[in-house]
């Protein structure tokens, strides 16, 4: 065997937030950094018309320059806002890659500047999401082959990954539905036997970023003094901070209301442009904003499917043999799935529909046969943040992986 | 590549294997390390490592960290676990380090050959002709992809060149040569087959006195990997500027109507192929080469 499979190979999940990196075999990853490239872009206003003669050389080396002039996650964020000659570009967008310069770079940046790396040296596993085009991956290929010389790539299902984290916590499943709720898409995914049943993937417009802007919207109409141009982070820490899922909205109100102190929470910041401190309360939203999810017309008009009757629809369009395996093993994973309690609600109003189906069944048959109950079981374990991420290092320390990797030159 | 191994009975101690590059058969080690590491070692970690004997299987090195020892104050523990972190350059560099060490006293280091060979990379190394005054360190470059090979060839170039600006002139001259410099007539040949050529470094006493040691240890050992991420980002870069190009070569060729009515059938009007296929076309990958071939065929011949 080469040198590079002794190492542990390299584990990317893009995603359209926030990009987990690592090496296989960890439990957690490296790197969390949002999906994010601040572009010097300043050369591209300039008018090309105005530049002539020998000065097309001085602008032809600024634009040089300016190509490689960039950074990406959280560094990027803090230049895009110091200084106005950077531009933030996400190059995923809704789970695909929109932008492939970015891409490279962004990946370039990752291997070289927060693994430290030589690509040469590690097997590479890199995630895409269920509906990408066959094109994209032949795009990632061609990258990873010809700009970094990856001795090996793999390819992997997200909701696949998602499924195969849960490999360690209980046993070997790999059927079930994917819940997959990142914070630019939501997607419900069955997959039988490790195959994505392409045909019954449902993805829901409301996502873990729809959450922040509902949290940010509630606490904006209430008059809190949060500084504007804070008010979506303050939202996003809010979110992660204070939000969970309840069982009842009004009863959830009335307990609010009963119990202010208990159940109000207190942000504090400091004013970014004068360095002064402020606080504001956290009300409702506490339990409003994972709601969106369960009730989504308190969001949008647009949509207005719940979740849970998104995956009943989903397993219910999947082939009928496979149903009640989907039903008993529904994965979560993804970072907005992290609300306390999330799990319980959903499971709770699947099996309602659930029942409700069955009991119609039976009065419609009228008791010449008896259905079978079926089983629903939501899976919720602490690793759902990244939870693809622990897939596919879980999937890349297995020697199996050496056998199933891409090498140069399968790819076309 | 070190690999950690924690017991949760003893929290405090942390068991670390490293196994080293496969060595060329220039380079000689000692007990499976390099000439100086198990010295390098305790100098460099003191009471908190402890190195054990012999090694875990397919390991070269196996040391046992007592977490207890760690000095109490942040900074200096922050340090220490940053040398833990490199213990690839404290073990690999060790030899270049002894070496270095006596040229700051102007002293050729007792007991080494007159071209000592040092691996950096799988049966690759390095060569260093230590001397009294100064010290030659020759790196062979090998790249795997020929575009590489261009690449890193005219990195190096251009690398050399730079040396020459007025602001560098006190740092270790440096030479590229497509050939094996004088210093390796000793090196076996087959240590002197680089596809990128040889860089050479003359070090002075002055670049390794005091503190300036460290960070010429860390450079030196580092060359390889630093010309690599130049080449693979200048890759990158290259990419993107082809990229872009087709792009714009693709907008120039759909703005002109004759390309699109010889690429295509004559039935579809023109209207309706600006519009609606123009997004297939971009990703069918051989719209270009085989449509402007077409288009290039059947010119001639269907002039009136």
């Amino acid at each position: 065997m080469d040198a590079a499979a002794s190492r542990p190979a390299v584990v990317i999940d893009n995603g359209t937030g926030f990009s987990k990196m690592g090496f296989a075999g960890n439990v957690e990853p490296c790197f969390i950094i949002p999906t994010v490239v601040a572009v010097n872009e300043s050369f591209l206003n300039q008018p090309r018309g105005s530049v002539k003669g020998s000065n097309w050389l001085a602008q032809h080396s600024a634009g040089v320059m300016a190509d490689l002039d960039f950074y990406i996650g959280e560094e990027a964020v803090v230049r895009s806002r110091s200084s106005s000659s950077y531009n933030l570009s996400y190059p995923i967008q809704h789970g695909q890659v929109e932008n492939w310069d970015a891409m490279e770079r962004f990946w370039q940046q990752c291997i070289f500047n927060y693994l430290r790396c030589d690509p040469e040296d590690h097997y590479f596993l890199l995630t895409e999401s269920p509906l990408t085009p066959p094109e994209n991956r032949e795009y990632t290929g061609e990258i990873m082959f010809e700009t970094f010389n990856v001795p090996g790539l793999y390819i992997a299902v997200q909701p696949v990954l998602a499924l195969a984290a849960g490999y360690t916590t209980s046993k070997c499943e790999m059927t079930g539905v994917v819940v997959d709720v990142g914070d630019g898409a939501t997607h419900v995914v069955p997959v039988a036997d490790g195959y994505v049943i392409g045909s019954s993937i449902k993805s829901i417009p409301i996502a873990g970023r729809d959450v922040t802007n509902f949290v940010q919207q509630l606490m904006r109409e209430r008059g809190e003094h949060v500084p504007p141009e804070d008010s979506f982070e303050v939202a996003r820490k809010v979110k992660e901070m204070f939000c969970y899922t309840c069982s009842d909205i009004v009863k959830e109100y009335n307990k609010h209301d009963k119990e202010p102190s208990k159940y109000i929470k207190q942000w504090r910041g400091i004013k970014p442009k004068t360095g002064a401190p402020y606080s504001c309360d956290v009300g409702y939203e506490r339990f409003l904003g994972p709601e969106i999810f369960f009730n989504p017309e308190i969001y949008s008009s647009d949509f207005t499917t719940p979740l849970p009757s998104v995956i009943d629809k989903c397993i219910q369009s999947a082939p009928i043999d496979t149903r009640r395996a989907l039903y008993k093993n529904i994965v979560l994973s993804g970072g907005s799935t992290m609300f306390k309690d999330f799990h319980r609600r959903l499971q709770r109003d699947l099996k309602k529909i659930v029942d409700a189906r069955v009991l119609a069944s039976d009065a419609r048959l009228d008791g010449e046969a008896k259905t079978q109950p079926v089983e629903v079981n939501v899976v919720s374990h602490p690793i759902q943040r990244f939870a693809v991420w622990f897939g596919g290092s879980v999937l890349a320390s297995t020697p199996e992986f050496y056998a199933v990797k891409l090498e140069l030159g399968t790819s076309s | 590549m070190p690999n950690p191994e924690v017991s949760l009975r003893y929290p405090q101690f942390l068991v670390l294997s490293m196994s080293l590059p496969t060595p060329p058969p220039e380079t000689v080690f000692f007990g499976g390390l390099p000439f100086g590491a198990i010295e390098a070692i305790k100098a460099a970690y003191g009471v908190v490592a402890q190195i054990l004997d012999p090694p875990r299987d397919g390991y070269n090195l196996t040391m046992k960290l007592n977490l207890s020892k760690l000095p109490q104050d942040e900074e200096l523990q922050y340090d220490l676990l940053e040398k833990v972190a490199s213990l690839r350059e404290v073990v690999l560099g060790a030899p270049l380090r002894v070496v270095l060490k006596h040229l700051a006293s102007k002293k050729v280091a007792p007991d080494v050959d007159r071209l000592v060979a040092l691996v950096h990379r799988p049966k690759e190394s390095f060569f260093l002709v230590p001397e009294a005054d100064k010290v030659t360190v020759v790196f062979p470059m090998r790249f795997k992809d020929s575009i590489d090979t261009v690449l890193a060839i005219s990195f190096l170039q251009e690398f050399v060149e730079a040396r020459r600006t007025a602001g560098l002139n006190n740092a270790p001259p440096c030479f590229w040569s497509p050939s094996p410099p004088l210093e390796l007539r000793e090196a076996p040949t087959e240590a002197l087959s680089a596809n990128s050529g040889f860089v050479t470094f003359v070090i002075f006493p002055r670049h390794v006195e005091g503190r300036k040691l460290d960070r010429t240890v860390w450079s030196l050992l580092t060359f390889h990997a630093y010309v690599s991420y130049h080449v693979k980002c200048s890759e990158g870069f290259m990419h993107t500027r082809m990229r872009r190009r087709v792009e714009s070569l693709i907008q120039v060729l759909f703005s002109s109507p004759l390309a699109l009515r010889f690429a295509y059938p004559a039935s579809m009007d023109e209207k309706h192929l600006l519009s609606s296929s123009r997004a297939q076309w971009f990703d069918t990958p051989f719209f270009c080469k085989s449509s402007i071939e077409a288009t290039l065929q059947v010119f001639p011949y269907n002039e009136p």
